[in-house]
């Protein structure tokens, strides 16, 4: 349906009720109906369903903070710091491992077959699913997993390590093999549209090759560096399985004390705990925010891919 | 002043060293042999421009003068006297004016300008001030603070050489700079290189597959072809004395026309084609047998025509002719006269000229190049080019 159809004097029936505005308008405005409905709606629905109070079955409808206060009293507040700390700690050792990597896959790399295998083994954790992926650490780094028999066996420990499994160790292990691709693809994708040109002409103009990845590289980069950041932080935040099968009881984190809440129908505090989620990711975005501040906020992030 | 801080070797002392050495680069991509066993030299303050078709190894030639390509074998390349045949791009006292000109998209005007001052430390304000000076030079002066996407082409292409000129290079290398302008401001831009070389005295490089460009701009033209180099000289050499039929073709000669050599006198070679005896001026190697096959080339507005016998100079090529197809080209007319031996192409200037009744077309003997058909690295059909 184009623009014209609805200024057209023919258009009759039910398009009379609908305001003439540019087809352009409509589907903008289609889409964010759509998201509105579909996903602000829900999380508004959340964060009220978190300030009510329940009563047998039936719920009662007067404000309250009890489930809030109920969550922190519980080592909430600890669980909270925990989960940051974490999902902070590995994204930024994701970078870390990630940059190099997709450095290497976008302008080292000359051989395809090479590159080809190297994309294949990155989409291979995507194969299983994220429980059966995890489970398979189990055998490896349990009591009686592949590296206490190895250590064992070499007689550098006398009796089974235990802080391999069920320990923040292994919950940061699980979470590095899980979300390598989500950095490593954004940052790959950025520094592969880097015309050659540029490095050359960096080298060219006598910057050594240290200084062409400060000066160009790592500017050009910065919206996959910025996108590989949100896609890993954001979901391992809200990931429940890596830190109830890796960590157990010992490693409480936010999103697997969500899903446990709701599995024995605890759903009050369960949406206020989704809500502080929530509320830590608004802030974390307020932080992205500041921090791309000087290069000019996330539009003068984005600047940069303009030729 | 930026102009005379950068003037540093304002006229090529005669008998000075060359300031640049290339001595037997060869380089293969795979198979393909893009650069064969080539050796050149640049004379400090020197207008040297590279032509060829794609493929002829002349990009390839500037990169590894650059430093961005490793030969596969070379003999030796000095920049100032030094060999810096095992010293990375970064390091030689030489910058490129790229194709694209690879501007830094996410750095105005001034950092892209900056930034070679900024590698090797210098600091903020004289950087500043030796940005604007080049600025001034290539006549933007108040662009320092745009950003690259809002400038248009030829904005882009005199931030690129001033970027390229800001570091005082020994030799500036430009990688066919002006392919991405179009017609008018590549004219513009060929006169103002040309001003700006002769301001600064700096040594230019000059890749091109544009025969025009070369002979607007160039004091030396190195012709290369598939890798090998066919003809180098001054424009007026190459123009007038092409080496080969391929070197006369490249340098737009219209009419190329195959015959035996029959003598060398002298300058003047004498031709035998379709029983008529063709003068020229002999363009070959000294000893060449009798019996060669030749290519006797003329530009076609130096074909005249004539009415009569008596209409043409004294000692010149005439030919009876009949008059063929004309094509209107604005300026001129291409007039195709068919002779004895097939269309040979005159250009006419006015309007007056009576085509009707033709009966001959002429040229003087020193209007006409005589020259081998094959020379050096002609033979045969090529590996495929490479950019």
């Amino acid at each position: 349906m184009t623009a014209a159809a609805y200024t057209s004097n023919r258009s009759s029936g039910l398009r009379d009720f609908i305001p003439r505005l540019p087809a352009g308008v409509w589907s903008l405005s289609g889409f964010s109906l759509l998201w509105f409905g579909g996903i602000v709606l829900p999380l508004l629905a959340i964060i009220v369903v978190s300030f009510l109070q329940g009563r047998g079955l039936k719920i009662n409808f007067d404000p309250t903070i009890l489930q809030y206060k109920r969550f922190f009293s519980y080592g909430g507040g600890e669980m909270l710091a925990r989960s940051v700390r974490i999902a902070g700690t590995v994204t930024m050792i994701e970078l870390l491992l990630a940059f190099p990597f997709a450095l290497w896959l976008a302008k080292g790399c000359k051989n395809n077959t090479v590159r080809l295998l190297t994309f294949t083994a990155l989409t291979v954790p995507f194969f299983l699913s994220p429980a059966a992926r995890v489970i398979v650490w189990r055998s490896v780094f349990g009591i009686n997993g592949v590296v206490n028999q190895i250590l064992l066996g070499v007689g550098i420990v006398d009796e089974p390590v235990l802080w391999l499994i069920f320990s923040e160790f292994s919950v940061h292990f699980g979470f590095i093999g899980a979300f390598f691709p989500t950095m490593v693809w954004p940052i790959f994708l950025s520094v592969s549209l880097i015309d050659n040109d540029f490095l050359e002409a960096s080298g060219d103009l006598g910057a050594s090759r240290l200084r062409t990845l400060l000066h160009i590289i790592l500017p050009l980069a910065l919206p996959g560096i910025v996108a590989g950041f949100v896609f890993t932080f954001i979901p391992m935040l809200g990931d429940a399985v890596v830190a109830s099968h890796m960590g157990g009881n010992n490693v409480l984190m936010l999103a697997a004390q969500v899903q446990s809440l709701i599995g024995v129908s605890n759903f009050l505090v369960a949406a206020a705990l989704a809500a502080v989620v929530l509320a830590i990711m608004l802030a974390f975005q307020v932080l992205l925010w500041l921090a791309l501040k000087p290069v000019g906020g996330l539009a003068g992030v984005f600047a940069s891919l303009r030729r | 002043m930026p102009t005379n801080e950068l003037a540093q070797n304002a006229s090529p002392a005669a008998g000075e060293a060359p300031v640049l050495y290339v001595e037997r680069a060869t380089h293969r991509f795979g198979d393909v042999v893009a650069l064969d066993d080539v050796s050149i030299t640049a004379q400090r303050g020197e207008f040297l421009t590279l032509l060829g078709e794609s493929g002829s190894g002349k990009t390839t030639l500037l990169r590894i003068i650059a430093g961005l390509e490793r030969p596969t074998r070379i003999g030796r390349i000095a920049i100032d006297g030094a060999d810096v045949s095992a010293i990375p791009a970064s390091r030689r006292n030489c910058t490129t004016v790229f194709q694209h000109y690879a501007l830094f998209p996410h750095m105005s005007v001034g950092q892209n300008i900056e930034y070679g001052l900024r590698v090797r430390g210098v600091a903020r304000e004289k950087r500043r001030k030796r940005a604007e000076g080049v600025l001034e030079l290539v006549r933007l002066p108040d662009k320092y603070d745009r950003r690259v996407h809002q400038l248009s082409g030829g904005e882009r292409q005199r931030v690129a050489l001033a970027r390229a000129l800001v570091t005082q290079p020994s030799i500036l290398l430009l990688d066919e700079p002006l392919g991405a302008l179009d017609e008018k401001l590549r004219v513009d831009m060929q006169v103002e290189l040309k001003d700006l070389h002769e301001q600064l005295g700096l040594t230019f490089i000059y890749v091109t597959h544009s025969q025009e460009e070369a002979l607007t701009m160039s004091d030396r033209i190195i012709l290369l072809r598939q890798g090998r180099v066919v003809q180098q000289g001054p424009p007026q050499d190459l123009f007038d004395r092409p080496a080969s039929r391929f070197v006369a073709d490249f340098m737009g000669v219209e009419n190329l026309l195959e015959g035996t050599l029959e003598s060398v006198t002298g300058e003047i070679a004498v031709v035998r084609l379709q029983g008529h005896a063709l003068r020229g001026i002999w363009c070959g190697p000294r000893a060449t047998e009798p019996g060669t096959p030749v290519c006797v080339a003329v530009r076609a507005e130096r074909v005249r025509l004539a009415t009569e016998q008596q209409g043409f100079v004294q000692g010149a090529n005439g030919i009876p002719c009949r008059t063929g197809a004309t094509i209107y080209k604005g300026k001129y007319l291409d007039q195709t006269l068919e002779t004895d031996f097939g269309p040979v192409k005159a250009r006419i200037w006015d309007r007056d000229t009576d085509l009707s009744d033709l009966a001959y077309v002429w040229w003087r003997e020193g209007d006409c190049a005589v020259t081998p058909l094959g020379g050096v690295g002609t033979a045969g059909v090529g590996p495929a080019p490479i950019g």
